[in-house]
């Protein structure tokens, strides 16, 4: 007997026995498209209260001053921006086409990848800046009123979280998400180049 | 054009053993296979018969097989301590085992490579769907059979 014929035997004996019911295999997908939607509401929901608490804040401020409307306004913008771009755009612009060959799929999960890593590393940026600015803004008009004490000790504080933000927070944010995204990419690229060695 | 009732009843099987082939795990394989059926049954009314049907649903299958790379908590059985790995399903008879673990441990692109060709793929559309040209799928397909044969005769000793 040939091993081909042996390994194609073999091969055909390997069965799922249970082979679920169409209806079960078509809730499954509805579950999964009923979850994506509630992930996306509880995240709008949340950015909306977010952005209603901001406000109210806002607004219950006696004679308001610009520097504060416009730190109140660069935090609002930071979160919305950032919870936009995680949740809306992100998943749309890297959408992938399941139909193509696996070679091109590959290289388009590679390419995806790299785009997320570069787009992380920038929001995340944009997103520090945009929330420390607007904090230091925004406390301006309450700093003025305290005494010279009071006004050192809330710049240390502010400066020393933002600092703290910056150098520390920050490269572990971008670290925390580079690092399975850069072993992803290279996970992908190893399986990609076992295509390329036999070109 | 194929409803749906029909493709899954013809390709559930074979679906399912590509899907056994890469990570040679019952479940797993399920798992796959099912999310391979749920594409399928969403991209069908956009499916303009480009390709053929069987290319195009082995298309998605092989990709839904390739992502399971970014999956990382869940490891292929070949990576799994000896006996983990080893231990022996009652219902299945040890060649067959021997052959879909075999195949599991081959590079990712090579087991859906043997596994298409196994399931009576003709080569040319292995090549349609891997994106590689037909030649080097010949070679490739020679090369894995010369593998599996050498495990085969280590195995059978």
């Amino acid at each position: 007997m040939s091993a081909e014929v042996d390994f194609k035997a073999l091969w055909n004996k390997e069965e799922a026995k249970d082979m679920p019911d169409t209806k079960e295999l078509l809730k499954k997908a509805d579950r999964l498209k009923k979850l994506t939607r509630f992930k996306l509401i509880a995240q709008s929901l949340l950015l909306l209260a977010t952005v209603a608490v901001l406000l109210f804040a806002g607004f219950r401020i006696d004679h308001v001053q610009v520097s504060t409307i416009i730190g109140l306004v660069l935090m609002i913008i930071a979160i919305v921006s950032y919870l936009i771009v995680a949740n809306q755009i992100l998943p749309m612009l890297f959408k992938s086409n399941i139909e193509g060959t696996s070679q091109e799929y590959l290289n388009q999960l590679i390419r995806i990848k790299r785009k997320n890593e570069f787009i992380n590393k920038v929001m995340i940026n944009i997103y520090f800046s945009l929330l420390s600015l607007g904090l230091f803004l925004y406390s301006l008009q309450f700093v003025a009123k305290m005494s010279t004490g009071w006004a050192t000790f809330y710049y240390v504080m502010v400066f020393g979280w933002m600092a703290f933000s910056w150098f520390v927070s920050r490269p572990r944010g971008v670290k925390r998400k580079q690092k399975p995204l850069n072993d992803m990419i290279e996970r992908l690229e190893a399986v990609n180049k076992q295509l390329k060695d036999s070109e | 054009m194929m409803v749906f009732d029909d493709i899954y009843k013809a390709y559930w099987n074979k679906v399912f053993r590509i899907c056994m082939g890469y990570v040679n795990d019952h479940d797993w394989a399920k798992d796959i296979a099912q999310e391979t059926f749920v594409t399928i049954w969403q991209q069908l009314p956009k499916f303009r018969g480009e390709a053929a049907i069987g290319t195009w649903i082995f298309r998605i299958a092989s990709n839904n097989c390739l992502r399971q790379i970014e999956r990382q908590n869940r490891m292929p059985r070949t990576e799994m301590p000896e006996q983990i790995a080893e231990h022996i399903e009652p219902d299945r008879e040890p060649q067959v085992q021997f052959l879909y673990k075999c195949i599991a441990e081959l590079p990712e692109t090579d087991r859906l490579i043997i596994s298409l060709e196994l399931e009576d793929v003709k080569q040319a559309e292995i090549a349609k769907i891997v994106g590689l040209s037909e030649t080097n799928i010949r070679v490739k397909v020679y090369r894995i059979k010369e593998k599996l044969a050498k495990k085969f005769e280590n195995y059978e000793r």
